[in-house]
């Protein structure tokens, strides 16, 4: 399966895939602040309010395409395809059901840490391309941001890579053991908080910021440019959420086949459940203070969990 | 939107002398500016070198519009100055006609300005201490904040018939006497369960970590500065000086309630929303008294014609507004309407700070200074 | 101006005053800790938080689910201004209805805030506002016969009635009250000249009989209503002319013999049977009454007038108001003629009293009262007209001692100085100072008080005086120990009004219906409403248009008439009248008149009205109510006399017709002496351009 063709249609299934969670995802989310803010969230438009985000969605495709007089046109136009293609790509490597994967490759692991990093050159194009203060600032915020915490998420993600002995996805969900959840916890959260970072999510959503820079690096996107930037913070919540259920919390296990896919599916959404949570409940960080916390906290912790991780591995 | 001449990417990437400098536009339309306020910021890299705060996008010069309004007139103008507290407006502009004409306020009248007014506190408050949260990206809180400062403005809206500008309070008494469909129990009973709410909203923002980070330090006001520029209010509060009309300067019935002025120490951005915060027990404390003192009897005064028209000469009223002390001027010339009206409006005076202030601190932290102050333009304007 | 300055607070930083809370307070509970307890100090108020919103997210929201579900607006709810009605499309509603039934009527209208004040503040609740109603169409015996109903002789009381609608008319709160009691006036001199067309025998289909002693106010009233509703009636009276204190108590000045005697005859040819120069006890005797008749209703009233009790007080020269006033009125003499005479007193009699004797010849009028200017019990308009006539007034003087010489003649009196009237619980008890005034006058009339003697009346009916004199006696239904019998007007309720007479003679009537068709007197009887409205301060006159000023009441020279018995008010002519009724502003009947009080009141102009104003053809043309502008603050809705504004429940955004939302300049230009709506400016507007109107 593998070879261009192959890539072409795993490539528009992501794209798909990436459609309907950032849907359902937006759905979601506008679900979760509104009951978390005593509020119903979306309820009128059928299916519970789904379709009130397909109707957002087409909104969003016949509107005006706006660009700003002062913006560098090419970088302008071509910065949300940045920020959505490395998404999609890195979904090629998740092992959706036990025992395969799209692409089932020996450095998978790898290959998802680093594929959805380029996005970081979206949000300085982005940022850079309206000529616009605001979103300078923003974008600027975002690529130091995402670059510092790559660190604490990869050595998470190095500690059940030790565990298994692999950086092949499938095979790591193969061998993952429940006992690894306990040993490896303070990875998980690492991972998780770093992955809010990456993704510029609250309370990390400094490169985006509505109090102070308004938009951050898409305040003068609107339209269908606009839903792509949201189609890449869904799109990667998902895959992020996607990865983190397979590394730490075994995928389909215990299931496998279709009920495997399905146990997959509630973990990944509980995951963005949990995102959205995170999102809802704290203020947002300073970016001094972000950073500070990346180096001073996060990867503190990671090498921590990398030692206990080597103790138990010598222990067996 | 922020393709201002002062403000636009070209800077940073000029080669001119200025390209360690970049000059960011806050405002007027921004989410954080509270209303419509502008800061044009310069930066060096995020940290403020200079912010110059332009004012007066809301000026809709009511000051001078009053003169040309009979004196019952001037009362829905005055609801659109402090639009978060128009309670205080009114009342403090009937207190400056009472005074002119020597009315005396029938004492339930008196007592239910008091409730309407702590009531407008708790409300006004909510809606600083939430927008000071949503400044710092708590949108959650800003919204549980908000629900109780929405159940505070039903009960508002059943008494006066209106949520936001109320024009409830007249010159000689109030407008409405207590609704009989149960208002006084549903009072009660709000000021029964709000302390429960307002304590999980002070765990919910206060006590966390990121927020006591972003929060504490910031915008230290010393008292000395406070008060030589005129601060009032729980701005003045949280610097540690203890000053609040309610209790030093008792006007209407406040003399008859035992209420605690709260006080803060370090006068930061910290100190200053929580202060609001903590003021809500009070006033939910002075309306439970109040409602247990009041007696029943007339609303406003007897024998107020429609078009009043004091006698000519020149007043000074002030009240304890929730933004801090709230003064009308008045001047009659003895005809219906006033000859001059002038608005002592704590808001404008509260915000000179803040230029000052948000030195040195980065621009994440100048919404927060500027949050904490909790300006309402319409009043900075007027 | 430096008025910031002004407000800086003049205070410590906390050292010498005594802080309530302890400074510091404010962030006491929440202190950082360092180190490891920090760090899991941190990650606890995360988890607080998360724990925080996860309980809201699981409790149900407390927000309203959109269409299953609506939010309730509240009562007062002030969305858009709406008007209900208009004049020109509905009629007026008329309270009609016979005694037995007005009470409940008033009842309703009060209860739905449909009761005009006017009618309200009325002790009889006339229905002054349908009067207004008929009077400014130029329907003038529709107005009599409709006041008729309620205050049996409008033309007589249109005279001499204290007017307490006047006091409360929605008008004065703008400008000037309604002419109410003028216009019974002019609606009486219309109707008399065509009343033979109107006033038939009534039929008597009862076969009751009823007495009645007394023929004043109160009894006329009772008979009244007994002759409509079938009995047959016969009143006794002592005088030799009907009408009781209305005829010898009020000065021909003020009331002409003609139009009261005119009055009575009305009700005699409706079928009221008046024996006059009858005394109850001497020439009928009451067993003999209650023999003959199946309900008797006591209505003498007052008949003694009470002294102060002071030293010489026997001597002669000093009378009671009550016969003075008999004695000038009926003789137009009373033997004071070239005498300096002093009232005592400071009520509406003590003034009559003091203007009477000017008639009658007196040389000077003094008038001493016990209360001061302000507190005259007297009407202010009375005292007025005394003061033009000449009467000498020393408020706050109570009466001392009476000057006697040898012969018992009154040849002067001494006052003393007081200093309060009533005491802390609002009881007559008069503390008075140490300054005397001696007069020298010749003649003192006691007005200081009225007390009724039944003493004959009463003998052998099986009724009891009490130590004081009167008659105990039910005040809302007026009955008495003695089922038959029944009494009401100011024999019961002591010194009152015309008015208030004749609403107890209403309300006795309605009792001796329903003792007759055998009812119970008192049960589901709906009680009299006796409202008291505020008294209002006069309003500003600076600002208004001549034309919507109240008509003014031409009164004859006061040199001239208080040298005889000549009227005093001259009346007003029919187009006054007619302007005067359209000036009404049919308060509570929700329908718009076009007053422009609301377009005066909108803060932000944003009303027009205009109306058509021939008699006969009234509406409100026009009413613009531009909602751009409106900043929907109620207050025009509020100080609608009508109620015909009305806030609408809407919530105010769901208007699309918005647009207009700039002021122009010549608006915010405009001159400050009226609006637009008034038509005053439109006026002017069009004569700055030169064109006619």
């Amino acid at each position: 399966m593998t070879g261009y063709w192959g890539g072409v249609v795993w490539g528009l299934g992501a794209g798909v895939l990436v459609g309907i969670s950032t849907i359902l995802g937006v759905w979601g989310e506008r679900k979760v602040a509104g009951h978390i803010q005593k509020r119903y969230g979306p309820n009128t438009a059928p299916v519970f309010g789904i379709f009130q985000l397909v109707y957002d969605l087409l909104k969003l495709l016949t509107k005006e395409d706006i660009h700003p007089k002062q913006a560098r046109r090419g970088l302008f136009n071509i910065a949300p395809l940045f920020m959505t293609t490395p998404i999609i790509s890195s979904l090629v490597i998740i092992p959706f059901a036990a025992g395969w994967a799209p692409l089932d490759t020996s450095i998978g692991i790898l290959f998802f840490l680093a594929v959805p990093s380029i996005s970081v050159l979206g949000v300085l194009f982005a940022g850079w391309s309206q000529r616009n203060t605001y979103a300078s600032l923003g974008g600027l915020r975002g690529a130091a941001q995402m670059i510092s915490y790559e660190v604490p998420r990869s050595l998470s993600v190095l500690a059940v890579v030790m565990l298994a002995g692999t950086m092949q996805p499938v095979t790591l969900m193969g061998e993952w053991r429940i006992w690894w959840l306990p040993v490896t916890l303070i990875a998980f959260v690492v991972y998780f908080i770093a992955s809010i970072a990456e993704l510029n999510r609250g309370p990390f959503d400094l490169a985006e910021c509505d109090s102070e820079l308004v938009g951050g690096y898409f305040t003068d996107y609107s339209g269908i440019r606009w839903a792509m930037f949201m189609m890449s913070e869904y799109g990667g919540m998902t895959a992020a959420a996607l990865f983190g259920s397979v590394v730490f919390l075994g995928g389909t296990w215990p299931l496998s086949g279709v009920l495997g896919v399905l146990v997959l599916l509630v973990k990944t959404v509980l995951l963005v459940i949990a995102f959205m949570w995170a999102k809802w409940t704290f203020p947002r960080m300073r970016p001094d203070q972000l950073m500070a916390t990346s180096w001073k906290v996060l990867t503190p912790m990671a090498l921590v969990q990398i030692v206990i991780v080597g103790v138990v591995i010598a222990w067996l | 939107m922020t393709n201002d001449a002062q403000g636009t990417a070209a800077e940073i990437v000029s080669d001119g002398p200025s390209v360690r400098e970049m000059v960011v536009n806050v405002g007027p339309s921004h989410p954080s500016t509270h209303g419509v306020c502008r800061i044009i910021t310069h930066l060096d890299g995020e940290v403020v070198t200079e912010a110059d705060l332009v004012i007066g996008y809301l000026h809709r010069g009511i000051e001078k519009i009053a003169e040309n309004r009979t004196y019952l007139q001037v009362v829905p103008l005055t609801d659109r100055l402090d639009y978060v507290g128009s309670m205080y407006n009114n009342w403090a502009y009937s207190r400056a006609v009472e005074k002119l004409m020597g009315i005396t306020v029938p004492e339930r009248a008196e007592y239910l300005r008091v409730i309407t007014c702590e009531l407008q506190r708790v409300a006004s408050h909510m809606m600083a201490v939430g927008s000071a949260g949503n400044d710092a990206g708590a949108t959650s809180f800003f919204v549980l904040a908000f629900w109780i400062r929405e159940q505070v403005v039903d009960l508002l809206a059943r008494l006066s018939g209106s949520r936001l500008t109320y024009n409830y309070v007249r010159p000689g008494g109030v407008s409405f006497d207590i609704p009989e469909d149960g208002w006084v129990e549903d009072l009660r009973a709000l000021c029964k369960k709000t302390p429960a709410a307002l304590e999980e909203l002070d765990r919910l923002f206060f006590g966390n970590v990121i927020a006591k980070d972003r929060t504490k330090g910031i915008g230290v006001l010393s008292a000395e500065d406070a008060i030589a520029a005129g601060v009032t209010g729980p701005s003045l509060r949280a610097s540690g000086v203890d000053f609040d009309l309610r209790r030093d300067e008792p006007y209407s019935v406040y003399d008859r309630f035992s209420f605690d002025v709260v006080v803060g120490e370090s006068g930061d951005s910290f100190e200053r929303s929580r202060c609001r915060l903590l003021e809500c027990y009070e006033s939910l404390r002075i309306i439970e008294q109040a409602l247990d003192q009041m007696e029943p009897g007339r609303t406003t005064a007897p024998s107020i014609p429609r078009l009043i028209a004091p006698p000519a000469g020149e007043v000074y009223e002030r009240i304890e507004s929730a933004r801090g002390t709230l003064g009308v001027y008045l001047v009659s010339d003895g005809s219906v309407r006033p000859w001059r009206m002038k608005v002592r409006s704590p808001a404008f005076t509260n915000l000179s700070v803040v230029g000052t202030l948000a030195v040195g601190h980065t621009i994440s932290d100048l919404v927060i200074i500027v949050g904490s102050f909790d300006p309402v333009f319409g009043e900075v304007d007027r | 101006m430096a008025v910031d300055d002004v407000d800086t607070p003049e205070i410590d930083t906390g050292e010498s005053s005594e802080p309530k809370v302890t400074q510091g307070t404010v962030s006491a509970a929440t202190t950082d800790q360092a180190g490891v307890a920090g760090f899991v100090g941190a990650w606890k108020s995360l988890a607080t938080g998360l724990g925080i919103t996860a309980k809201h997210a699981f409790t149900k929201p407390v927000t309203i689910q959109y269409p299953r579900e609506k939010a309730p607006m509240p009562e007062r709810w002030r969305g858009a201004p709406r008007l209900v009605s208009a004049m020109g499309t509905t009629e007026v509603p008329l309270m009609e209805a016979s005694s037995l039934e007005y009470n409940g009527l008033i009842a309703d209208a009060y209860a739905t805030d449909h009761l005009a004040p006017c009618q309200g503040n009325c002790p009889a609740n006339v229905d002054a506002r349908g009067q207004n109603y008929h009077a400014a169409e130029g329907r003038w015996v529709e107005a009599y016969q409709l006041v008729r109903e309620r205050n049996i002789m409008p033309g007589t009381l249109g005279r001499i009635c204290h007017h307490p609608c006047e006091t409360a008319c929605k008008r004065n709160f703008y400008d000037e009250p309604i002419a109410i009691r003028p216009l019974h006036r002019v609606a009486y001199e219309q109707w008399n000249p065509v009343k033979a067309q109107y006033v038939k025998p009534l039929p008597k289909t009862r076969g009751k009989k009823v007495a009645i002693i007394g023929s004043g106010p109160s009894g006329l009233a009772a008979a009244y209503d007994l002759v409509k509703l079938g009995y047959e009636v016969k009143i006794f009276e002592k005088e030799d002319k009907p009408g009781g204190a209305l005829y010898y108590g009020i000065p021909a000045y003020r009331l002409p013999r003609d139009i009261l005697h005119g009055e009575i005859d009305d009700l005699v040819t409706m079928g009221v049977e008046i024996q006059c120069s009858t005394k109850i006890g001497v020439d009928i005797s009451p067993e003999q009454l209650m023999a003959d008749y199946d309900a008797i209703i006591i209505a003498a009233g007052l008949q003694i007038s009470r002294f102060p009790g002071v030293k010489g007080q026997d001597a002669i020269g000093v009378r009671g108001a009550l016969d003075f006033l008999k004695d000038s009125n009926y003789r137009g003499e009373a033997g004071v003629r070239g005498q300096n005479v002093l009232v005592i007193g400071g009520g509406n009699v003590a003034v009559d009293a003091a203007r009477c004797a000017l008639r009658v010849g007196a040389k000077t009028v003094y008038m001493a009262s016990l209360e001061s200017d302000e507190q005259l019990p007297a009407h202010p308009w009375e005292v007025e007209e005394a003061l033009d006539e000449g009467v000498v007034m020393m408020c706050g003087n109570g009466p001392n001692e009476v000057l006697v010489d040898e012969s018992n003649h009154v040849r002067g009196m001494r006052l003393q100085t007081c200093l309060s009237v009533f005491d802390e619980t609002g009881r007559f008890n008069p503390t008075f100072g140490d300054d005397f005034t001696e007069l020298s006058v010749q003649s003192v009339v006691m007005a200081i008080g009225q007390g009724s003697d039944l003493k004959d009346i009463v003998a052998g009916t099986g009724l009891e005086l009490d130590q004081r004199g009167n008659l105990p006696s039910d005040r809302s239904v007026f009955t008495t120990a003695v089922p038959k019998i029944f009494a009401s007007g100011e024999c019961v309720t002591g010194p009152g009004s015309a008015i208030a007479s004749i609403a107890t003679g209403h309300e006795a009537a309605t009792s001796v219906h329903r003792f007759l068709s055998g009812e119970s007197v008192s049960d589901d009887r709906v009680a009299r409403t006796l409202l008291a409205y505020d008294k209002y301060a006069p309003a500003n006159l600076d600002h208004v248009e001549p034309s919507r000023l109240r008509a003014v009441m031409p009164f004859s020279d006061p040199d001239e008439r208080s040298k005889d018995f000549r009227n005093v008010e001259l009346g007003l002519t029919v187009e006054e009248g007619l302007a005067e009724g359209a000036r009404c502003l049919r308060c509570e009947t929700n329908i718009c008149v076009g007053c422009t009080f609301c377009a005066r009141t909108c803060p932000d102009y944003c009303i027009t009205v205009e109306r058509r104003d021939d008699p006969g053809d009234r509406m409100v043309t026009k009413y613009d109510l531009d909602l751009s502008k409106c900043c929907f603050c109620g207050l025009c809705a509020e100080q609608c006399p009508t109620g015909a504004l009305q806030m609408s429940g809407q919530y105010e955004l769901s208007f699309y017709n918005r647009d207009l939302t700039l002021f122009d300049k010549g608006e915010m230009l405009r001159d400050v002496s009226g609006t637009r709506a008034t038509g005053a400016d439109a006026a002017a507007d069009h004569a700055s351009k030169g064109e006619t109107t």
